[in-house]
């Protein structure tokens, strides 16, 4: 009868499933950074293509070849409704605006560059919407929006002002007979005549482009709808716009001498530019839209597009890729126009925070703790007075809420402390080490730097722990702390095993040292650390409130394993804690606090409790580990500087990787044990009397799976299921068992309780599990008839 | 009135022995062909790092010994997976009542985040190189790159083997995943649902090796009659099963990268060779470390959540309905507490509180609601019945 029923492995894909797994739609978004790339290959080199080709040319022939492919997939006229002269009349108009358009933005692309047009010009239409209506309307969509429309504007503003563009100075000067038509001139005076360069002109142009195109998509929209589609819209503009800007081209041919030396060579261009610009980034965007939410979209496409321009514009010009590009083109005359500088930088990094929070979706109803669910099975979600007010926070906002969150608790406040204690010392070695322009003293604030990391892990699973639990993690996120403790341990061997093998090496062939700048800096570093260590053992006397404060030195290990394990019997703790736990190696007990005045105290068990918090564990280690580093180093340089001894720091730190590795050990160990659901050791005794008063309950036949297991440091979760006999209460058995367990240290219980009927179903559904099955398919079409019988 | 629990000595040798020890672990990992697959390739990187270390030191090269010590970091990774694959297999006893069957996502963690590690400091090298570029000596980087990239072909080779007997065992998942859907056509749809798992966890990486397994389906067909009796014996005792795809896909992420690493150096030493490009190798290393890295977070992020309890993602959809359905149940007035979560892969726990009217008939409610939440994939569920109060 045991364990039978548990394993009817139905695990049917009938109920799950319905969302598109995330894998699916990687593909889509790896597809789409990749459009976008090109798309930014394909901007490049239609700017170089410019240099030669005449505008309205470039364009007609743009339009000329999208057209002639699109009209070969899409085929408006053999397929769909035939197309009425009205509707004509539209897409003629519809052509003009997009001639229009196009022609600004291309001409945007030679007054200011590649990159800058990719900055501008390409951002989609549920950015702009969302930034037009942060800045026209009232209700924008909270503060959050609000600070994107303000990045969008200071980057157009870094764009404008800040952009020290080598060509502008070029272009100051510019030829007057250099226009080669009356549109080009037109622009150029228009533009001379607002009083701006050339460059500053052209980020005017695009951002008033960009505004146009998408209030044209949106007009459009109506339109394609008529027509059959926005592909076959697209085709026949682009159709229709190569003969509206025919006549015009063949004017032009007519009337100037072209550049060009040969048509030929521009083919490859061409046929690129058209493919990636023109045809492929309307499809994959097409079916992006489709295949995920627009929002998503834009925001990956943005950034693909915005930094693979970035890293385009500052190889373009590079002599290297000079020899990829092996089509002809004139010869790069200048190769530092446009180039990229710090303003651009600047705002393309602002343009990406923009575009992402302005095309990241108004989220609601996420913070609020999980209550249960409704009739319906919808979350209900409980909102705490503060949960309310702020729905989105504001970066001010949150930074006082963490630190006051921070320093709410005592652990956190240790670490944090301390972190800024540790960023400071290292702020002013970088500082100092810059000054005297001294590669050691920098490298080590680097090493510092690097440190500070595992605190400020530390410091993010303190405060990670204390969030309330959602709907997706159910018990909450006091796991964190163990992680953290467990990656921090990690990191450390990783750190020993390195110095171990350094030294290994350094024994070999022990290298010079110069010892003159390594003593300040290692006691500096000593004395943060010490300070560190100080604070993190007494927040182990503190983690243990039982601790009565006498004598810290020394009792506070013993009892801050006591909190956790039993809070009434003080005095069992000794005895206890050696028996369950059965490391009594704590290297590190020994040696870690042989400065602190515990060197007799081999029976320091309690900073292994498994109930210590293991975050602290991990984070004291570190700190443990760093100190021991600056000893070693100060010790070998003594050394080395007495007696010439160069051997003595390989030694030195292959005896201090030891020692982190030794001291690193129980950490893992605990923190693994909680990982893999281990009953907590130190509750063991607890629970396993526990379980044989729960068999002498009146009414219990009998139990199985009894699972206990540590969640968090304050919390043992436990699941058991019961056999009871089937004339009594089962409310009393449950409130027995729940009460008991509760003194073992269990406090989130799940009691299951069987009675006789109940077996013989699952029986009956382990050993005729085909025909249960089909009963049970059954059922469900039935739609849960209201007795019991039809599933036995 | 002791607990029980089933004393088994064959995975838990005795202790006195060190060599019977020894001669049980090497049992044990030659039982399982995934463990052993791991075995053989540890053995054959240990060997190679053995070889480097000691023709290093004989002929007094410091590249060639620091080399060496990083292949046995490298082994550190096998050895964990060896490790995890083979206390996966221990049964469950008092203390870890659950079984060790964890030890493989925690195996997958730790690869994971190994790998993170190396990926920084990769990084972290190639930017210092990048502003300063050393000159290497790509004379003998050449032959101890290509010789570490045929040990890891070897080795990527081994494991997509290996990934036979990865899909042989998760063939038995796809079944019990698809045991609902289909146990009525359940003679000839194997095949299909063998790819449908396969798609569904989206290990592209073992992707061809799920198309040849036609002949082990049988076995895995008649294998669900022995897992249906013993949720406990199932969780552990299960051959395929041991090696699951987060150890694999943790070893294979890392001999991928470590071939990766190989093959960035071949290519920059011959860069560097042909053209004298010197940026080419921190360039390199820089792309690598990014590859590595983006390659790793879904690892770590799937065993993230398995370690902190989350819900499974997998029910995340299907469980408002199970909840709706219960409470559609008739007596059930609330649903209280629900916590599932993942113990290994694809084995869900749950658990829960019903609120039930004082006169509801609370047998036919906990099989109901167990039922649910079986067909829903829950191995193991726990409901607690609370009457409300009159």
């Amino acid at each position: 009868m045991e364990d039978k029923y548990s394993s009817n492995v139905l695990s049917g894909g009938k109920l799950g499933m319905v969302e598109v797994p995330n894998s699916r739609l990687t593909r889509y978004i790896v597809l789409l950074i990749i459009t976008k790339i090109l798309k930014a290959l394909g901007i490049f080199e239609s700017y170089d293509v410019l240099k030669v080709v005449h505008i309205v040319q470039f364009i007609f022939i743009l339009k000329l070849g999208s057209a002639v492919i699109l009209l070969f997939f899409q085929k408006p006229f053999s397929s769909g409704k035939v197309i009425s002269k009205r509707q004509w009349i539209k897409i003629l108009k519809h052509a003009v605006f997009s001639c229009i358009i196009s022609l600004l933005g291309f001409f945007g692309l030679t007054l200011c560059g590649p990159l800058r047009t990719l900055l501008l010009f390409e951002h989609s239409d549920v950015v702009v919407i969302a930034l037009l209506g942060v800045l026209f309307t009232s209700s924008g969509g909270g503060p959050s929006k609000t600070r994107g429309a303000a990045l969008f504007i200071i980057a157009v503003i870094c764009l404008l002002l800040f952009d020290n563009d080598d060509l502008m100075a070029k272009m100051a000067e510019h030829p007057e007979g250099h226009h080669d038509s009356a549109l080009t001139h037109f622009l150029y005076t228009a533009i001379a005549f607002l009083g701006v360069a050339d460059h500053k002109g052209g980020v005017v142009l695009l951002v008033v482009s960009l505004c146009l195109k998408v209030g044209f998509h949106t007009a459009s929209r109506k339109l394609s709808v008529e027509i059959g589609g926005a592909k076959c819209l697209y085709a026949l503009d682009n159709l229709v716009s190569a003969v509206v800007l025919l006549p015009w081209v063949i004017v032009l041919s007519v009337t100037t001498e072209s550049k060009v030396e040969s048509w030929s060579s521009l083919i490859l261009p061409f046929a690129m530019i058209i493919f990636s610009v023109m045809i492929l980034e309307f499809y994959v965007e097409a079916i992006c839209n489709a295949k995920m939410e627009t929002p998503r979209c834009a925001r990956y496409g943005s950034i693909a597009l915005i930094l693979s321009g970035l890293l385009l514009a500052n190889f373009w010009t590079h002599p290297l890729t000079d020899q990829l590009r092996s089509m002809s083109k004139p010869p790069q005359q200048v190769s530092t126009e446009h180039v990229l500088s710090g303003g651009v930088i600047v705002s393309a990094i602002f343009f990406i925070m923009s575009s992402s929070i302005l095309s990241s979706p108004s989220r609601k109803g996420q913070k609020g703790t999980l209550v249960g669910y409704s009739p319906e099975g919808t979350p209900l979600y409980n909102f705490m007075g503060d949960a309310l007010q702020h729905t989105s926070q504001s970066l001010p906002r949150f930074i006082k809420d963490s630190l006051k969150q921070i320093l709410e608790e005592y652990d956190s406040r240790q670490i944090f402390y301390f972190l800024c204690l540790n960023l400071a010392f290292t702020f002013v070695e970088l500082l100092y080490g810059a000054w005297t322009n001294s590669l050691g003293l920098i490298s080590d604030g680097f090493h510092m730097l690097f440190d500070c990391s595992a605190l400020v892990l530390g410091l993010f699973a303190a405060l990670m722990t204390r969030w309330k639990a959602t709907r997706i993690f159910s018990y909450g996120y006091g796991r964190v702390e163990i992680l953290s403790g467990f990656i921090n341990g990690l990191f450390l061997m990783v750190i020993a095993f390195f110095v171990f093998v350094e030294s290994i090496t350094r024994l070999l062939d022990p290298p010079n040292i110069d010892t003159d700048m390594l003593t300040p800096v290692s006691v500096g570093g000593l004395l943060v650390n010490l300070v560190g260590i100080c604070a993190f053992s007494h927040a182990h006397a503190h983690g243990g409130k039982s601790c009565s404060g006498h004598d810290h030195g020394h009792s506070h290990h013993g009892h801050s394993h006591s909190e956790h394990s039993h809070g009434g019997h003080g005095h069992s703790h000794g005895g206890h804690g050696h028996g369950s736990h059965g490391h009594g190696s704590h290297g590190h007990g020994s040696h870690g606090h042989g400065s602190h005045g515990h060197g007799g105290h081999g029976h320091s068990h309690g900073s292994g409790g498994g109930g210590m918090n293991a975050n602290m564990r991990g984070v004291f280690l570190h700190v443990l580990a760093d100190t021991l580093g600056s000893v070693g180093v100060i010790i070998s340089t003594i050394l080395i500087r007495q007696f010439g001894w160069l051997i003595a720091d390989p030694i030195c730190s292959l005896f201090i990787a030891t020692l982190i590795f030794l001291s690193v050990i129980p950490l893992l160990k605990d923190a693994c044990e909680v990982l893999l659901l281990r009953a907590p050791p130190e509750n063991e005794k607890d629970l396993n009397s526990a379980l044989e008063k729960i068999e002498k309950i009146e009414g219990v036949l009998s139990y199985r799976d009894p699972h206990f297991w540590r969640h968090s440091a304050n919390m043992i979760a436990g699941t058991i299921h019961l056999q009871i006999m089937s004339d009594v209460v089962e409310q009393r058995i449950i409130q027995q068992v729940t009460a008991i367990l509760k003194d073992a240290g269990v406090n989130n219980l799940s009691v299951q309780v069987e009675k006789e009927a109940y077996f013989q179903h699952m029986s009956g559904l382990s050993t005729g599990f085909q025909e249960v099955l089909a009963m049970t398919q059954q059922m469900e079409s039935m739609k849960y008839l209201n007795d019991g019988t039809c599933i036995m | 009135m002791l607990p029980l629990s089933v004393k088994d000595d064959e995975y838990k040798p005795a202790k006195f022995n060190l060599l019977l020890k020894l001669s049980g672990w090497f049992r044990s990992i030659l039982a399982d062909k995934t463990s052993r697959n791991l075995f053989f390739f540890l053995c054959l990187n240990l060997s190679f790092a053995f070889v480097e270390l000691t023709y290093g030191i004989w002929s007094n090269s410091l590249g060639l010994i620091s080399d060496s010590f990083h292949m046995f970091f490298d082994c550190t990774a096998l050895l964990a997976g060896l490790a995890a694959s083979v206390i996966s297999r221990w049964r469950s006893n008092d203390s870890f009542s659950y079984g060790y069957v964890r030890a493989e996502v925690l195996a997958g963690f730790v690869n994971g985040l190994f790998l993170i590690f190396t990926a920084f400091f990769i990084f972290s090298e190639g930017v210092e190189r990048a502003l300063e570029p050393p000159d290497v000596h790509h004379e003998r980087l050449l032959p101890v790159s290509v010789a570490g990239l045929l040990v890891n072909l070897v080795g990527i080779f081994v494991f997509q083997h290996g990934g036979h007997g990865h899909s042989h065992g998760d063939g038995g998942h796809g079944h019990s995943h698809s045991l609902f859907n289909g146990s009525l056509n359940h003679g000839h749809s194997h095949g299909g649902h063998d790819h449908k798992h396969g798609n569904k966890h989206g290990h592209g990486g073992h992707g061809h090796s799920h198309d040849g397994h036609g002949h082990s389906h049988g076995g895995h067909g008649h294998s669900h009659g022995g897992h249906d009796d013993h949720c406990q014996d199932e969780l552990l005792h299960t051959p395929g099963k041991g090696s699951s795809k987060q150890i694999l896909q943790g070893v294979l992420l890392h001999i991928i990268a470590d071939t990766l690493g190989s093959v960035g150096v071949i290519i920059s030493a011959l860069l560097m060779q042909k053209y004298d490009l010197m940026i080419a190798d921190p360039i390199c290393s820089m792309l690598i470390a990014l590859l590595i890295g983006v390659s790793v977070v879904p690892l770590l992020r799937e065993s993230i959540g398995i370690l902190m309890q989350r819900t499974p993602p997998s029910l995340d959809n299907a469980l408002p309905e199970c909840y709706q359905r219960v409470q559609q149940l008739q007596g059930v007035y609330n649903l209280q507490e629900p916590h599932f979560w993942t113990l290994c892969t694809d084995v869900y726990i749950g658990t829960l509180k019903l609120l039930v009217a004082p006169d509801a008939d609370t047998r036919w409610i906990l099989s109901q609601t167990h039922n649910v939440f079986t067909q829903a994939g829950v191995r193991q569920l726990y409901v607690q019945i609370e009457t409300a109060a009159m």
